[in-house]
C-alpha cells in the first residue's frame, strides 16, 4: 500500500469517523450542558425573542456600523478567504468526485486555471492573515495553539493541493498523497479545535439573540 | 441480432474536436519560433540544428497547417538505405522536412531539420573511402587489359 | 576466464553485412527520437554503437503470460532482428529459440561460463517464492533456483514487464504463490525495471539499446525505471489535457464528452500518476494509445496497479477496505455509526460532568472559593 492509498483508505475512513463523532459529541456537550438561567424579569416574550435570535443569525453577518472602522481589515480579509476556500473546496473537478462519492452526486465544476487562480489569492489572503494576527498587538495576545494549528492544517491543504496542481516538489503521486493525508488531519483536528465554529456560529448566535432580547436588550 | 449497423459510429473529421475548441496555434507558434532561432544559428555560427516532430503533442491538424505553412522548397531527395528515406527543402530555404522509413515503408522518425544540406544526404568519410577502394578494383583490370597503368600517362 | 576480446565490434558486422553508414545513421537517427535525445545525438550514438560489441543477452520467463514477449517482437525501430543480429546476441530465450530441452539448457550455460560477468539478463515475469517454490518450474528446477544462477554471472537485470518489475498479477492479493519482484531477489546486481502491461516494445528495445552504446545501466527513477521513457506522466503529455484544464470531462462512455473526445479523468483514468511512455511513444508504430482510443489508463506501469480498487474510479475516489468505492449508503452507515457513539460520549460526559457538579455543590472544596454556579 502507498501513500495514496493509504490517505484515502484506511486514514481517510479512520478520519471521518473521529470527524463524526468528534462533532456529536461535542454538539450534544453543548446542547446538554446546563445553561445559565435568565433571572431577570422577562421583557419580551418568548416568540418575539425567538423572531429576535432568528434575525440576530443573519443580521450578526454584517459588522455593527460603529465600529465598523476598527473592524473592516478583519471582516474583509475573512470574507474573502472563506469565500475562496467555497470556491477551490467545492468547485475544484477532483474535488467534485471526492466529495460526490459521500452523497452519490456530482455537480458541474470551474474550470482548473480559474480555481488555481482563487487557490493563489486565499492561499495569499491566508497568510495576510496570519500576519494580521501576529502584528497586532491584541490579537497575538488573544491567539493560543488552537489558532495557529487550525491555520496550519488549512494552509497545508491549499499549499499540497497547489504543488499538487503545479507538479512541483515531488512526483503528482507523493503529492496528492499527502494533500490526501493533510486532509485526514483536518478531520481529525476539526471537531477539537476552532475549526468547529463553522457549526457553532449560527447556533450561538441564535440563542444571544433569544437571551438578550428576552432580557430586554437590543440586539 | 446486432449487426455492424446497430453500433453507433461517429465520424469526425480529422482534428475537427481540437478545431471546435479553438486549441490550435500554440503548438505551431512554438515550432516556428524554434525554427527561427535555429535558423539564426545556422547564420551566425554555421550549426545544424534539428526538431524531432514526435516529442511534440502535435493534434492531427496542427501538423497538417504545420507542413501547409512550411511549404515546399526547390530540392526533393529520396534516398534509398535500408527503406526509403524522404527529405525535402520547404520554403524556407535551410529547413528541411525529413521522413525516415524502414524497409517494409514504416515511418521511423520525423524530422525538421536546420541545415544547408542534411547531414545523411553527404556521403560518410569511411563510405568515401571503401568506395575509393572498390573503384581501384574496378580499375585495375581495365588498365591491365590497355596495357597501360593505373595512373595518367597523357 | 582471461579471454581477449576477439569478438568484432558491430561496426565490424555492419561493414561485414554491407550496411552502409547512411543506413546505420538512419537507424541511429530513429533511435535516437526514441530515446528522446536531441536529433543531433544520432552522430554520436552511432559512433557508440559502432565501436561497442554486442553483448550475450539471456532471456528468462517466469509467472508471466507471454505477452511482454509478444509486445518486444512486434518492436519496429529498432526491430527486433535488427536488434538480435546487430545489437546483441540473443544466446537463450526459451520460446523463441530454435534449440528445445537439453541442447537449450546447454546453449545458456555456455553463453553464460564464456561470457561470465558481462552477460545481460533479461526476465520477464514474477518468481513464486512459496512452498519452496514449486509453482514454476522448468528443466525440473525452481524458477527461483534459475534465476539465482543465471544472475551471479549478469552485468544487469533488466525486467521486462509490471510482473518481473513489481510482481504485477501474481503478486496480485492474494498473491497465493508467493511472488516477488526480481529486484527483491536480484539484491546485488544493478536493476533496470521496464514496467507495463506489457511494456511498449519500443522502450524494450530502447533500453536495452541504451545499455549496449553507454555501456552501462541508464537514468533510473524510484522504482528502477529508465527516466528517459517512465520520466513523465502520461497526464502530463495528454493529448487530452487542454481539457483537463478546461475542466470538461466525460461522465460517460457514450455521452457527448466522450464523443467529443474530452478527459477521461471521471471515468477512472490513471494518467496523473502513471509514469510511461506511451503518450509520447504510442503503440503499433505510434498509431494510438488507449487515451487516443477512448479509454482511460489503467496505470498498468505502476506498481500493486491490480490492487488498486476499480479500472473505472477516478483518482481521488476515497477506497476504504477491499471493497473498493465507498458508496454513499456505507458513508452514511459509517456516519451513522460514529454518530451514535459521538452521542453517547456526548452524553456520558455530560452525565459525569453534572454529577461533579451536584458533588461541588453538596460540598464545596474546603481550600478554593466557592464559584457562582447558576
Amino acid at each position: 500500500m502507498d501513500l495514496v492509498d493509504f490517505a484515502r483508505g484506511p486514514a481517510l475512513k479512520a478520519a471521518f469517523i473521529i470527524f463524526i463523532l468528534g462533532i456529536v459529541w461535542r454538539i450534544v456537550n453543548v446542547l446538554l450542558l446546563r445553561h445559565k438561567r435568565i433571572l431577570s424579569e422577562p421583557r419580551r416574550s418568548v416568540g418575539a425573542a425567538l423572531l429576535a435570535g432568528l434575525k440576530g443569525t443573519g443580521s450578526r453577518s454584517w459588522p455593527h456600523p460603529e465600529f465598523i472602522k476598527r473592524t473592516v481589515t478583519g471582516e474583509a480579509l475573512g470574507y474573502s478567504y472563506h469565500i475562496g476556500l467555497f470556491i477551490v473546496i467545492l468547485l475544484f473537478a477532483p474535488h467534485i468526485i471526492f466529495f460526490g462519492s459521500f452523497i452519490g452526486a456530482r455537480w458541474p465544476a470551474l474550470p482548473n486555471s480559474v480555481v488555481t487562480i482563487f487557490a493563489v489569492i486565499t492561499l495569499t489572503l491566508f497568510v495576510a492573515v496570519l500576519a494580521r494576527r501576529l502584528g497586532h498587538p491584541v490579537l497575538r495576545r488573544l491567539s493560543n495553539f488552537d489558532d495557529f494549528f487550525s491555520w496550519f492544517v488549512v494552509a497545508l491543504l491549499l499549499v499540497s493541493g497547489l504543488m499538487a496542481t503545479a507538479h512541483v516538489g515531488a512526483p503528482y503521486h507523493t503529492i496528492l498523497g499527502l494533500h490526501i493525508l493533510s486532509f485526514d488531519l483536518l478531520l481529525i483536528w476539526y471537531p477539537f479545535g476552532k475549526l468547529m465554529h463553522a457549526f457553532y456560529i449560527f447556533p450561538t448566535r441564535a440563542v444571544d439573540g433569544y437571551v438578550m432580547t428576552r432580557k430586554g436588550a437590543p440586539s | 441480432m446486432s449487426t455492424l449497423g446497430h453500433i453507433p459510429v461517429c465520424v469526425e473529421p480529422i482534428g475537427s474536436v481540437l478545431d471546435a475548441q479553438g486549441m490550435v496555434g500554440g503548438g505551431m507558434a512554438a515550432i516556428l519560433t524554434e525554427l527561427a532561432v535555429l535558423l539564426e544559428r545556422l547564420v551566425q555560427h554555421g550549426e545544424p540544428g534539428a526538431i524531432d516532430v514526435r516529442s511534440l503533442p502535435l493534434s492531427p491538424t496542427e501538423r497538417m497547417r504545420l507542413i501547409e505553412t512550411l511549404g515546399a522548397g526547390e530540392v526533393d531527395i529520396r534516398i534509398q538505405a535500408n527503406g526509403e528515406s524522404h527529405i525535402r527543402e520547404t520554403s524556407i530555404p535551410g529547413v528541411w522536412w525529413s521522413e525516415h522509413r524502414d524497409s517494409d515503408g514504416v515511418l521511423l522518425v520525423t524530422l525538421i531539420e536546420v541545415a544547408r544540406v542534411p547531414e545523411m544526404v553527404a556521403a560518410a568519410d569511411a563510405d568515401l573511402v571503401r568506395g575509393a577502394e572498390r573503384l581501384r578494383a574496378v580499375l585495375a583490370p581495365l588498365c591491365a587489359a590497355h596495357g597501360g597503368t593505373t595512373h595518367g600517362t597523357t | 576466464m582471461g579471454r581477449p576480446d576477439l569478438e568484432p565490434t558491430i561496426g565490424e558486422l555492419l561493414d561485414r553485412h554491407g550496411v552502409s553508414r547512411r543506413s546505420f545513421f538512419k537507424y541511429c537517427t530513429a533511435m535516437a527520437s526514441l530515446l528522446a535525445l536531441p536529433p543531433l545525438a544520432a552522430r554520436a550514438l552511432a559512433s557508440q554503437l559502432r565501436s561497442a560489441q554486442r553483448p550475450s543477452v539471456i532471456y528468462l520467463s517466469f509467472q508471466e503470460c507471454t505477452g511482454c514477449l509478444e509486445s518486444f517482437t512486434r518492436s519496429f525501430a529498432p526491430t527486433i532482428e535488427n536488434l538480435i543480429f546487430n545489437v546483441i546476441s540473443l544466446d537463450y530465450d526459451d520460446t523463441l529459440m530454435a534449440a528445445a530441452g537439453a541442447q537449450a539448457e546447454q546453449a545458456r550455460e555456455q553463453a553464460m561460463r564464456s561470457h561470465y560477468g558481462k552477460y545481460l539478463l533479461v526476465v520477464d515475469g514474477a518468481v513464486p517464492t512459496g512452498d519452496g517454490g514449486v509453482y514454476h518450474c522448468a528443466a525440473g528446477r525452481t524458477g527461483l533456483d534459475i534465476l539465482t544462477e543465471c544472475a551471479k554471472g549478469a552485468a544487469a537485470v533488466v525486467c521486462v514487464g509490471t510482473c518481473a518489475s513489481f510482481g504485477g498479477l501474481p503478486f496480485a492479493d492474494p498473491n497465493p504463490t508467493g511472488a516477488r519482484a526480481i529486484s527483491t531477489l536480484v539484491p546485488d546486481k544493478p536493476v533496470v525495471n521496464v514496467s507495463g502491461c506489457p511494456p511498449i516494445p519500443e522502450v524494450i528495445a530502447g533500453t536495452l539499446l541504451q545499455y549496449v552504446s553507454s555501456g552501462r545501466v541508464p537514468d533510473l527513477d524510484a522504482h528502477l525505471r529508465p527516466t528517459v521513457f517512465y520520466g513523465n506522466s502520461i497526464h502530463d503529455r495528454c493529448y487530452r489535457r487542454p481539457f483537463y484544464d478546461q475542466g470538461k470531462f466525460a461522465k460517460t462512455f457514450d455521452d457527448e464528452g466522450a464523443r467529443s473526445g474530452w478527459c477521461l479523468y471521471e471515468l477512472g483514468c490513471k494518467g496523473p500518476t502513471t509514469y510511461n511512455a506511451c503518450a509520447t511513444l504510442k503503440w503499433n508504430n505510434a498509431v494510438s494509445f488507449p487515451i487516443q482510443s477512448g479509454h482511460p489508463c489503467l496505470g498498468c506501469a505502476e506498481p500493486d496497479f491490480w490492487d488498486r480498487g476499480s479500472f473505472y474510479s477516478p483518482i481521488p475516489s476515497p477506497r476504504w477496505g477491499k471493497a473498493g468505492e465507498v458508496s454513499p449508503a456505507q458513508a452514511g452507515d459509517i456516519a451513522a455509526g460514529a454518530a451514535v457513539a459521538g452521542a453517547a460520549i456526548g452524553l456520558g460526559s455530560v452525565m459525569l460532568a453534572r454529577q461533579r457538579i451536584k458533588r461541588y455543590q453538596r460540598q464545596p472544596p474546603q481550600q478554593s472559593e466557592p464559584r457562582n454556579e447558576e
